[in-house]
């Protein structure tokens, strides 16, 4: 089988190199200049500086769930390799399996949570996104009104100025309806800088990959660079992703981010143990999101957001597990799911603890 | 634009850098923070809320991918990210058996202890029996309430106890000749670090969502028996006696994100102002 | 293959000849091109970072004109269908501007794309066998596929035609057995990759505004208001300024198409604002961000209704015969404003608007970058550099004035 595999892979690798030398011929040539431009010129960048993104062996390299175990180790060592001397540490680039027998779940009491954004930011630390300049955050906090300042006798009157034989407080005339409040997207603030949180006349609901059951944005890649691997959790090959957002549009959840720019990543906030599919660097025109830290559950650590949460409003755990944190969540309050009107059926439940 | 976000950002790792000085070091505060130093890590954090549980950060704790034990946050000093999430913590000791099924499993279960975090427990050799030892501070004669000439810091207005409404005073759960110990209602000594056996007696269905790993915060593995576990117990979050004038301390939030590029302000999110 | 040499080299010359005006144009394109190299340059370096795309709002100028060329080039078929379905032999004659059309605005659609992606470098992962397609569900999968057909299509039909007029073996009543069905095929080709192209945008529903039926109608509509504009204005043009002969049967039937697409859009978009604003749910919060702002963000607010308000006067207008008959003044303006406000539809109606409320509530507004802007000019520039050449080459066919030489052919090979 593997064997088998080896060959096709050689095969594969022979038309595209010969597929390669005729673009080269037709970029010199200069008419197909568009599609081939940027390999020659990333590679050009590669020679001059060593530390360049792309190398031509990633530029080859196919998608790493159909590789074969010695392309696997083959494509990690590279990796590890130009990792440890762009950020001046040994890094380490894990490929580890997610556990059999277990689906990841994710339960979040928004009852808890307060809106301190820790989790925002211990995502940041664990999962090497781009700061400075082009920040990328993989969780977005929401404001939410929660509707005991919506009502006042003042607005009685507002709304449709016409006097009704019904009087002034018809269905449709009354102004005190107008605010949003509870659970919905409307009036949710994303940009809230108070002084101190919470705002008590708001609640608060951290949202982030969903980790559906159904996504719709690994039905939308047109290259299947994003999938869902046997824990349930939708990952991304950063070097098969071309970039085209397909996934970012299907998203209902505002969970992918994209790396519009080269990642900004200091070397000492540098997290050093990384995964293929998870925290390792990114580069620069692919998409990124939420992998519940994939390099941390896979060896059966909790996720960066959870630990730093102060309130304990996030629990993770096996939903194949009875026993799991969040099963008894799921046992014992009352649980809903962010729009679950998308039939997206995430794995990400919110609570009222 | 990016370069007005990068400002911004900056103003707040320097205020935070400031309010952290402020409060934790002395030291620090003397000394004029310099540039360099503006982007060195904090290394005086707490968890939680300010004044719960302190942590200071030491490098490489987790020699293996050079972890320190701890990151915590350029703005406002709280601990984002654990290198060792078991970083000095201790076995959580003896816990009761529940029989039911939400015993909870404590086999693996370590602890951050909690008399290190308390203020007049480290004032001398022997803890609070330093002063409460019966001679220089008399034992009380009954568990009634009366107005403390001492530890206003902790309670400003003994008789009006913020825990229970009136129901419960100070000796309900200090043990009166041990100091250095609570005591829960059959007489029994409990330690600091088990703050949880006590509470768990009035706060009953907390308790149960506690043990079975609902209510509160762990860290560490997320298998349900298998793995060791990191658990925060009760009083790292909640201070006993304020609960009813202030259930939590407000917190300083961390930075919002920056607005998409080309948005110059958040402004038309507010529709109450 | 040197008859295939000299109709290269006859249409080129052919092409490239005209009088000051049209060097002028050509000119100002080659500009544009010359300066889009540079910005192009800096951003398939650079990265997408340079234009003004966010994560809330993750399509940008080059999509939105995308979709405008997938209108025009489904609209092409307008062009074609009267004179092989109704056998006008008016229209028949110059079908093959229609392809050209379609052909050129299809491969600029895909240059549009191009632009779009993260990663260009990385396309070969599409390709079957390098890498593999997600075929059965992605919808980006099928859009390129049905453009690329279209596009070769097309191309086998032009070049068909024009090097068979070229030679002079050209026979209407005698097309090869293979040529009819490719024709019908790219008829019926046209409309296929507007509703696909449609259903690349309304398969998200995350977007109310987009994941609603009408929308493959509005486009259908709005393409048969923009590609015939165009087509009036090329042929309007071409009788001006060259020898073409073309009737005004011709321009009256382009013309009432035009007209009554806008008539069928109004009633796409009445049907679409009344369904969405009368319930006034979750999904006209877009709308009505547009139409209106919300809480002193409103930048589309002139937009939309400068837009939809040139849309219906240019309806009305076309409504007059006296306009319609206006062919060297208020035809020719009329279809450039309809050409025009179909262009600024997309991008200020149709997509960003669309992503306010983000998900997660947010309100944004798009702020196109320069160096975006320069490289739409850049691929408008390189779309209309080739469509003028290769519609001159195509005319200088059609009226005789390039045709195959023997002696003329044998001089090249003896060079």
């Amino acid at each position: 089988m593997s064997e088998k595999h080896v060959d096709e892979s050689k095969e594969a690798a022979e038309v595209i190199a010969s597929r390669r030398d005729f673009l080269k011929y037709v970029c010199t040539s200069g008419a197909a200049a568009l599609v081939a431009a940027p390999g020659p010129a990333e590679a050009a960048v590669e020679a001059a500086n060593p530390d360049a993104d792309v190398t031509v062996a990633e530029f080859f390299q196919g998608h790493f769930v159909l590789m074969s175990d010695a392309e696997k180790k083959a494509a990690i060592a590279r990796l590890e390799k130009r990792y440890t001397a762009k950020y001046g540490k040994k890094t380490t680039v894990s490929d580890k399996e997610a556990p059999d027998g277990v689906l990841f779940g994710y339960a979040l009491d928004i009852s808890k949570c307060i809106g301190c954004r820790r989790c925002v930011h211990a995502c940041v630390e664990e999962n090497n996104q781009s700061r400075n300049g082009t920040v990328i955050q993989w969780i977005q906090v929401m404001k939410i009104p929660r509707g005991n300042v919506s009502f006042s006798a003042d607005e009685l009157d507002k709304g449709y100025p016409e006097q009704s034989r019904f009087g002034n407080y018809g269905v449709q005339v009354g102004g005190n309806a107008y605010h949003p409040a509870g659970l919905s997207t409307e009036g949710a603030q994303s940009y809230y800088q108070d002084e101190t949180v919470p705002d008590k006349d708001f609640f608060y609901m951290p949202v982030q990959c969903q980790q559906c059951e159904k996504p719709p944005c690994v039905k939308a890649c047109p290259v299947r660079a994003t999938f869902r691997d046997h824990a349930g959790v939708v990952l991304i090959d950063y070097n098969w992703c071309i970039g085209c957002r397909m996934c970012q549009l299907a998203c209902p959840y505002h969970a992918r981010r994209f790396n519009w720019g080269e990642p900004n990543l200091p070397a000492e906030d540098m997290n050093p143990k990384t995964h293929y599919f998870g925290n390792r660097p990114r580069m620069k025109g692919v998409m990124e999101k939420c992998t519940f830290c994939v390099q941390r559950t896979r060896e059966g650590r909790n996720p960066a957001c959870l630990e730093a949460c102060p309130v304990g409003a996030r629990k993770f755990g096996n939903l194949l597990d009875p026993e799991s944190d969040v099963r008894k969540v799921l046992a014992t309050k009352r649980v809903f799911r962010f729009r679950e009107e998308f039939g997206t059926y995430p794995k990400f439940f919110y609570y009222i603890g | 634009m990016i370069a007005m976000n990068e400002a911004s950002e900056l103003k707040l790792a320097w205020k935070g850098f400031f309010v952290a000085t402020l409060i934790f070091g002395a030291a620090h505060a003397a000394a004029e923070p310099s540039a360099a130093e503006a982007s060195k890590p904090v290394t005086e954090c707490f968890e939680s809320r300010e004044n719960y549980t302190a942590v200071s950060r030491t490098e490489d704790a987790v020699p293996q991918y050079g972890y320190p034990n701890i990151k915590c946050s350029k703005t406002t000093g709280a601990v984002l990210w654990y290198g060792d999430p078991f970083d000095g913590t201790i076995p959580m000791g003896e816990m009761p058996e529940v029989k039911d099924d939400t015993h909870g499993n404590f086999n693996n279960a370590v602890v951050k202890p909690r008399e290190p975090q308390l203020a007049y427990f480290n004032m001398g050799p022997d803890g609070c029996k330093t002063c409460h030892n019966g001679q220089t501070v008399p034992y009380p004669k009954d568990r009634k309430p009366r107005l403390l000439s001492m530890h206003q810091d902790i309670v400003e207005n003994s008789l009006e106890l913020q825990h229970g409404r009136g129901a419960v005073w100070c000796l309900d759960c200090h043990s009166a000749k041990n100091r250095n110990k609570l005591i829960n209602r059959r007489g029994e000594e409990i330690s600091f670090n088990q703050p949880q056996r006590i509470c768990g007696e009035c706060h009953g269905e907390k308790y149960i969502d506690w043990r079975a790993g609902v209510h509160g915060k762990r860290a560490g593995s997320w298998a349900s028996h298998e793995g060791k576990k990191r658990w925060w117990v009760c009083t790292e979050c909640h201070n006993p006696h304020t609960v009813q004038r202030n259930r939590f301390n407000p917190i300083k939030p961390e930075p919002a994100p920056p607005l998409p590029r080309g948005m110059k302000s958040a402004a038309h999110e507010r529709m109450h102002e | 293959m040197n008859k295939a040499f000299s109709f290269a080299k006859d249409v080129s010359t052919y092409a490239i000849r005209g009088g000051n005006l049209y060097h002028a144009w050509l000119l100002m394109l080659s500009f544009f091109i010359l300066v889009g190299s540079y910005t192009a340059y800096r951003q398939l370096t650079e990265g997408l970072i340079l234009i003004g795309a966010t994560d809330q709002i993750t399509l940008e100028m080059f999509f939105a004109n995308f979709v405008f060329t997938a209108h025009v080039a489904a609209a092409a078929v307008l062009v074609v269908a009267p004179g092989y379905f109704y056998h006008r032999q008016d229209m028949k004659e110059l079908a093959v501007i229609g392809e050209i059309v379609a052909m050129v605005f299809v491969a600029t659609g895909i240059v549009f794309i191009l632009f779009h992606m993260g990663r260009p470098d990385r396309l070969l992962h599409m390709i079957p066998g390098i890498g593999f397609m997600n075929f059965p569900s992605s919808m980006l999968v099928y859009d390129t596929i049905v453009l690329n057909v279209y596009l070769y299509l097309n191309l086998i039909g032009v070049l068909y035609i024009l090097y068979k007029k070229y030679m002079g073996t050209f026979d209407s009543k005698y097309l090869a057995r293979w040529f009819t069905p490719i024709v019908y095929l790219a008829i019926a080709w046209g409309p296929l990759i507007h509703v696909v192209t449609a259903f690349v945008l309304g398969s998200n529903a995350r977007v109310p505004s987009w994941s609603t039926a009408v929308l493959p109608f509005a486009f259908l509509s709005m393409a048969g208001a923009s590609g015939p504009s165009l087509i009036v204005m090329i042929f309007l043009l071409a009788r001006k300024y060259t020898k073409l002969q073309i009737g005004d049967s011709v321009i009256n039937l382009l013309t009432t198409i035009i007209a009554w697409s806008l008539g069928l859009l109004m009633l796409v978009f009445a049907a679409e604002f009344f369904t969405v604003l009368y319930s006034s749910t979750e999904h006209a919060d877009s709308l009505k961000f547009n139409m209106f702002g919300r809480n002193g963000l409103n930048d589309y607010v002139p937009w939309f209704w400068g837009t939809i308000g040139t849309l219906v006067g240019c309806f009305v207008a076309l409504l007059f015969p006296q306009v319609r008959r206006s062919y060297n003044r208020w035809l020719p303006m009329v279809c450039f404003t309809v050409f025009l406000a179909v262009l600024v539809e997309k991008p200020m109606i149709l997509v960003f608007p669309a992503f306010s409320p983000s998900p997660l509530g947010e309100y944004t507004v798009y702020h196109v970058t320069l160096i975006e802007f320069m490289n739409v000019l850049f691929i408008w520039a390189a779309c209309f550099l080739a469509l003028t050449l290769i519609v001159k080459g195509a005319i200088g066919i059609l009226t005789g004035e390039v045709r195959y030489h023997e002696r003329a052919a044998a001089g090249i090979l003896q060079d």
